[in-house]
C-alpha cells in the first residue's frame, strides 16, 4: 500500500483498519484515512466502494464494526451526529433530503434557530436577515428564506445545505459531491469557497467523481476500491489518469465510446416551442441513431425545454411531433405513450423510488408489459436481472431496496426502468452526474448502444466535454433561446463554453 | 447465499412479533377467560369480531398504501346500509337493491375521489369532511337522526341471507369476508394496480415521472375503499333489518389500528393484506376475551390500546435493528 502522507501529530482525522458491514455485503473491508490538518483531502473511488459510508461512520450516521476513528488524536467509540457536530465538523451529503415543505429560513436555522433576547420566541426576522446575508456574501445569491425547499433547483439545494453547515463554523467541512447538482458557474463559486475557507484554517475532505476537480482543488487524494484504500498520494506526484486507473484497477480505455451511426427517419420534431418567460422559438428535430446534446445555464432554457416535452410543463406556443404526428403531452403518460423516456435530473426524488426494490423500480414503467391480470413476477425479475447485468448495476440482489444502493447505481436503475420500457426517444437530464469513471463509460457505451439500435436521445448536461465527446449535435441554450448549434466532432469544448456564458453576446454588443 | 438468509431471518422476526402477539393473547384467555375455547365462542369471534372489520381493515389498507387514509370508511358503510334500505321499502327486489346499496357506498368514495384527486386535499382532511358532511346529510335525510326500521313481516326472506344465512354450513359474513381479503390480496399484490399503488404511496413524484396518471390511481383507490366499505353496510342491515344514521363509524378507529399493526408483518413495514387481517385477529380476540373476563368496556379499549403500540413497538424495534445491523 503507498502511504505517502506521514501519520504525523497534525492528523486531525484519523480512520484505522475500519471496517463496516450491511447484511452480509462489506461496504467498507479495512479502510484507513488520515487528514491533516489545513488541507484540502479528496476521496475517490468507483460507485460503491464506500466512500459514502466512510463519511457517514464520522457523521455517526453508522457505526463501525471494526478498527477506529481517531479526532484530534482522541479516538471515539460512539460517535453520533450530535457529537460530530460538537467536535466541529460538518457534512454536505450526497443523499441528505432536505424537508421539502420548510423554507431557506427554516432549513438553514434547524437545530440552532435564534431566539428572541430573553424569550423562547424564534427570532425569525434575524433569521431571514442572516439567511439572506450568507448566502449572498457566499454565493452572491438572491435566495428569499421564505422560499420553499420544494421550489429550489438541485444546485439551490446544494447551496442552501452548503450556507446551513458555514453557520455552524466548521473545523472540518466534508464534502460528498457537492458539485453533482452544480452547472459549471456554480461549480467555481464552489472551488473558490473552498479555497478560501482553506486559507481560513479549515480542514475539508472532499469526495467527487469529477478527477480534473480533484486535482485542480486538492493537496492529497485518498483512492479508495472495494471498501479498502488503495493509494494516498500528494497531488503533484499524480494526475487524473493515474487516479482514474488506481480507482478501477486498470486503464481506463476510450473515456467516449461513440459509434458511426447514420441517422434514419424523424422521430422528433420541435418547431417555435415557447413557454412564457422560460424561452422561446426553439426549434430542432431529433432523428432515429442521432444523439442531441442541450447545454446552458440554469435559467437558460434547456432544462425547461425538456420537462415541456415530457408533459411536465404546457408550452404557450410551438407544435411537437413525434414520428410526423403532432403530439400535445399534457402530461407525462402521454409521453411515454408516444415512448418518450426522461430520466430526471434529480434522480433520488424523481428518477428512483428508494423505497421499492430494484425490481419494482425497473418494472414500474412497463407493467404492462408483464401483467396479465396479475403480474407475471418470473417475467419481471427475468427482465430485472437481465438489465442489472447489462448494465453492471452494483445490488445485493434485485430485491434490495434502491435505498441501499450507491448513488451511481441508482442512476442506472432509473436508466433501466426505461429500457424496460423499450422507450425510442430518451431525455437524459444530466445522466452522469455523481456516476464514476467506469460507469460513466458504461452509461456513454449504453447511449452509443441505444442509437444504433434506433433510438433518439437527447442528452441535457453541464459537462460540455462530456457532451461533445458523446453527442452528434450541441444545441447551445441562453436567455431561454438556442443561440448556436455545434457539430460536436468539430467543436473544443472552450468553443461551447463561450456561447454557454453568453460571452458572445458582450462582444457583440461591444462590436 | 449468506445475505439471502439472513433478510430471511429479519423478515422472519417481523412476521414472528404479530403472530408470536396473536398466540399470545390466545393462550392468555384460553387459560384465563371461561368459554374462550368453546367452539360457539370462536365462532362467535370470528362472525362478530372478525368477519365486519376485516373487511372494513381490507379496505383501509388500500387507503393506507396508497399513502392516505381514509376516516370516512364509516359513512360509505351508512350511505350503502340507507340506499339498501330504502330500496326494499321502495319494493325494489333484493339484488337490485344490494348493488343500489353498493353504489351509494361508492357514491362517497366518488367525493373523496374528487376533493383528493381532483381538487388536491389531503387525504386526511378530505375524508374528514366528507365524515362530517356525510353525517350532516344522514341526519337531514331521517329527520335529525331516526333510525329506520323494516317491518318485520315485510322483510322478504332474501333481505336476511347476507346477515344470517349460510352456505355449506359456513356464515355468509364470513364467507363474503373471505372472498374480499382473498381478493384484495390479490389485487394490493400481485396486479398492476396494487403495485402502482404501492409505489403511489411511497414515492408519488417517481410514480408520475413514470408515465403514470396519479390522479386516476388515487381516485380509483378511494372509489374502492368506499365499494369495499360499502358491503359490510349490507351486511349490517341485513343482520340487524335496520339503519342507524352514523353508526358506521363505529368500525373506523380498529380498522386503522388493524391496518397500522398489519405493517409490522412486512419486512418493509408496507401495509399489506394478509397483516391487516392478523391485526383484525388480534384485535376481535382481544375484545372478545376481555369481555368473556368481565372486564368493563372502558378496560377493554385500554387493553386494545396497550396491544396496539406493543405490537408496533416491536415491529419497528425490529425493523430498526434489521436496518442497523
Ligand atoms: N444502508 C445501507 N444498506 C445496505 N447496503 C448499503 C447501505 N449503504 C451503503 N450500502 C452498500 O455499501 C456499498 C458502499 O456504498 P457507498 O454509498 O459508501 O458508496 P460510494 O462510494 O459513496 O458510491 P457513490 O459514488 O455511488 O456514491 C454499496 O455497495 C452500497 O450498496
Ligand atoms: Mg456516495
Amino acid at each position: 500500500m503507498v502511504d505517502a502522507v506521514e501519520n504525523g501529530g497534525d492528523a486531525i482525522l484519523h480512520f484505522d483498519g475500519v471496517v463496516k458491514r450491511f447484511g452480509g455485503a462489506a461496504a467498507l473491508s479495512g479502510a484507513s484515512l488520515t487528514v491533516r490538518r489545513g488541507t484540502v483531502h479528496g476521496l475517490v473511488g468507483q460507485n460503491g466502494a464506500g466512500k459514502s459510508t466512510l463519511i457517514k461512520l464520522l457523521a455517526g450516521l453508522h457505526r463501525a464494526d471494526e478498527g477506529t476513528i481517531e479526532i484530534d488524536g482522541k479516538a471515539y467509540e460512539r460517535l453520533t451526529p450530535h457529537l460530530a457536530e460538537a467536535l466541529g465538523i460538518h457534512f454536505i451529503h450526497q443523499d441528505r433530503l432536505l424537508v421539502p415543505t420548510f423554507t431557506v429560513g427554516e432549513t438553514l436555522f434547524l437545530g440552532r434557530e435564534p431566539r428572541i433576547a430573553g424569550t423562547p420566541f424564534l427570532d425569525r426576522a434575524a433569521m431571514r436577515r442572516k439567511a439572506a446575508e450568507m448566502l449572498d456574501r457566499y454565493f452572491g445569491l438572491q435566495l428569499p428564506a421564505s422560499a420553499l425547499i420544494a421550489d429550489l433547483s438541485a444546485a439551490e439545494k446544494q447551496i442552501v445545505q452548503i450556507t446551513r453547515a458555514l453557520i455552524a463554523n466548521p473545523k472540518v467541512l466534508v464534502f460528498d459531491e457537492p458539485t453533482a447538482a452544480l452547472v459549471r458557474r456554480e461549480a467555481d463559486l464552489l472551488f473558490r469557497l473552498i479555497r478560501r475557507l482553506s486559507e481560513e484554517g479549515i480542514t475539508i475532505l472532499y469526495i467527487s467523481h469529477y478527477l480534473g476537480e480533484i486535482v485542480d482543488l486538492c493537496d492529497t487524494v485518498t483512492v479508495l476500491r472495494n471498501g479498502r484504500d488503495v493509494a494516498t498520494l500528494p497531488i503533484t506526484e499524480t494526475s487524473a489518469a493515474k487516479i482514474g486507473a488506481l480507482m478501477v484497477n486498470r486503464a481506463i480505455g476510450e473515456l467516449y465510446p461513440k459509434p458511426q451511426v447514420t441517422p434514419g427517419e424523424t422521430l422528433l420534431q420541435v418547431e417555435n416551442l415557447a413557454l412564457t418567460d422560460r424561452y422561446d422559438e426553439v426549434s430542432f428535430t431529433l432523428r432515429r441513431g442521432e444523439v442531441l446534446g442541450f447545454t446552458g445555464l440554469v435559467g437558460s432554457g434547456a432544462k425547461e425545454v425538456v420537462r415541456t416535452l415530457f408533459g411536465l410543463d404546457r408550452p404557450t406556443g410551438g407544435t411537437v411531433s413525434v414520428k410526423g404526428e403532432a403530439v400535445f403531452a399534457t402530461d407525462p403518460a402521454k409521453a411515454t405513450a408516444k415512448r418518450l423516456a426522461l430520466v430526471p435530473e434529480d434522480r433520488r426524488r424523481d428518477g428512483v423510488a428508494l423505497d421499492l426494490a430494484v425490481t419494482e423500480n425497473t418494472t414500474l414503467a412497463s407493467l404492462g408489459r408483464f401483467s396479465r391480470g396479475l403480474i407475471d413476477r418470473g417475467a419481471e425479475r427475468r427482465q430485472t436481472e437481465d438489465l442489472v447485468k447489462r448494465l453492471q448495476i452494483k445490488t445485493d440482489g434485485i430485491d434490495a431496496l434502491v435505498r441501499t444502493l450507491s448513488g451511481g447505481n441508482q442512476q442506472k436503475v432509473a436508466i433501466a426502468k426505461w429500457l424496460s420500457r423499450q422507450s425510442e426517444i430518451y431525455l437524459l437530464d444530466e445522466p452522469t452526474v455523481g456516476v464514476d469513471i467506469a460507469a460513466k463509460v458504461e452509461i456513454y457505451r449504453l447511449i452509443g448502444e441505444l442509437a444504433e439500435r434506433g433510438a433518439g436521445i437527447l442528452v441535457l448536461s453541464s459537462d460540455i466535454e462530456e457532451l461533445l465527446g458523446i453527442t452528434d449535435r450541441v444545441l447551445v441554450f441562453f436567455r431561454g433561446r438556442v443561440t448556436r448549434e455545434f457539430i460536436s466532432s468539430e467543436t473544443s469544448p472552450d468553443q461551447v463554453l463561450t456561447d454557454v456564458t453568453g460571452a458572445h453576446e458582450t462582444l457583440r454588443h461591444a462590436g | 447465499m449468506a445475505t439471502a438468509s439472513l433478510s430471511a431471518f429479519t423478515r422472519g422476526i417481523g412476521r414472528y412479533a404479530l403472530v408470536a402477539a396473536l398466540a399470545a393473547v390466545f393462550a392468555t384467555f384460553a387459560a384465563l377467560a371461561p368459554g374462550f375455547l368453546s367452539g360457539a365462542n370462536l365462532v362467535s369471534v370470528l362472525v362478530n369480531n372478525f368477519a365486519l372489520l376485516a373487511i372494513v381493515a381490507v379496505a383501509m389498507t388500500f387507503a393506507v398504501s396508497a399513502g392516505g387514509i381514509d376516516l370516512s370508511v364509516g359513512t360509505a358503510i351508512d350511505f350503502a346500509s340507507f340506499a339498501f334500505v330504502s330500496l326494499v321499502l321502495a319494493g325494489q327486489p333484493i339484488p337490485l337493491a344490494a348493488l343500489g346499496g353498493l353504489a351509494g357506498g361508492a357514491l362517497v368514495g366518488l367525493f373523496n375521489a374528487v376533493l383528493i384527486a381532483g381538487i388536491g386535499i389531503s387525504p386526511f382532511l378530505a375524508t374528514l369532511g366528507t365524515l362530517f358532511v356525510g353525517r350532516s346529510v344522514q341526519q337531514l335525510l331521517t329527520n335529525g337522526g331516526n333510525p329506520v326500521y323494516l317491518p318485520p313481516a315485510g322483510v322478504p326472506e332474501a333481505f336476511r341471507f347476507l346477515g344470517h344465512g349460510s352456505v355449506a354450513g359456513l356464515p355468509v359474513p364470513l364467507l363474503v369476508a373471505a372472498l374480499v381479503i382473498a381478493g384484495a390480496w390479490l389485487v394490493l399484490s400481485r396486479t398492476r394496480f396494487g403495485r402502482v399503488v404501492l409505489a403511489t404511496g411511497i414515492q408519488a413524484s417517481v410514480v408520475r415521472y413514470s408515465g403514470i396518471r396519479l390522479s386516476r390511481v388515487t381516485a380509483a383507490t378511494y372509489v374502492l375503499v368506499s365499494a369495499i366499505a360499502a358491503i359490510v353496510g349490507l351486511i349490517l342491515t341485513s343482520t340487524v333489518t335496520v339503519y342507524i344514521p352514523s353508526s358506521g363509524n363505529a368500525f373506523l378507529l380498529n380498522a386503522i389500528g388493524a391496518t397500522f399493526i398489519g405493517t409490522t408483518f412486512d419486512p418493509h413495514g408496507r401495509p399489506n393484506v394478509p397483516g391487516t387481517v392478523l391485526g383484525v385477529l388480534l384485535l376481535g380476540i382481544v375484545a372478545n376475551g376481555l369481555l368473556l373476563s368481565g372486564l368493563n368496556f372502558y378496560w377493554q379499549q385500554v387493553g386494545t390500546g396497550l396491544l396496539i403500540f406493543s405490537v408496533l413497538a416491536i415491529g419497528f424495534a425490529n425493523r430498526k435493528a434489521a436496518a442497523r445491523a
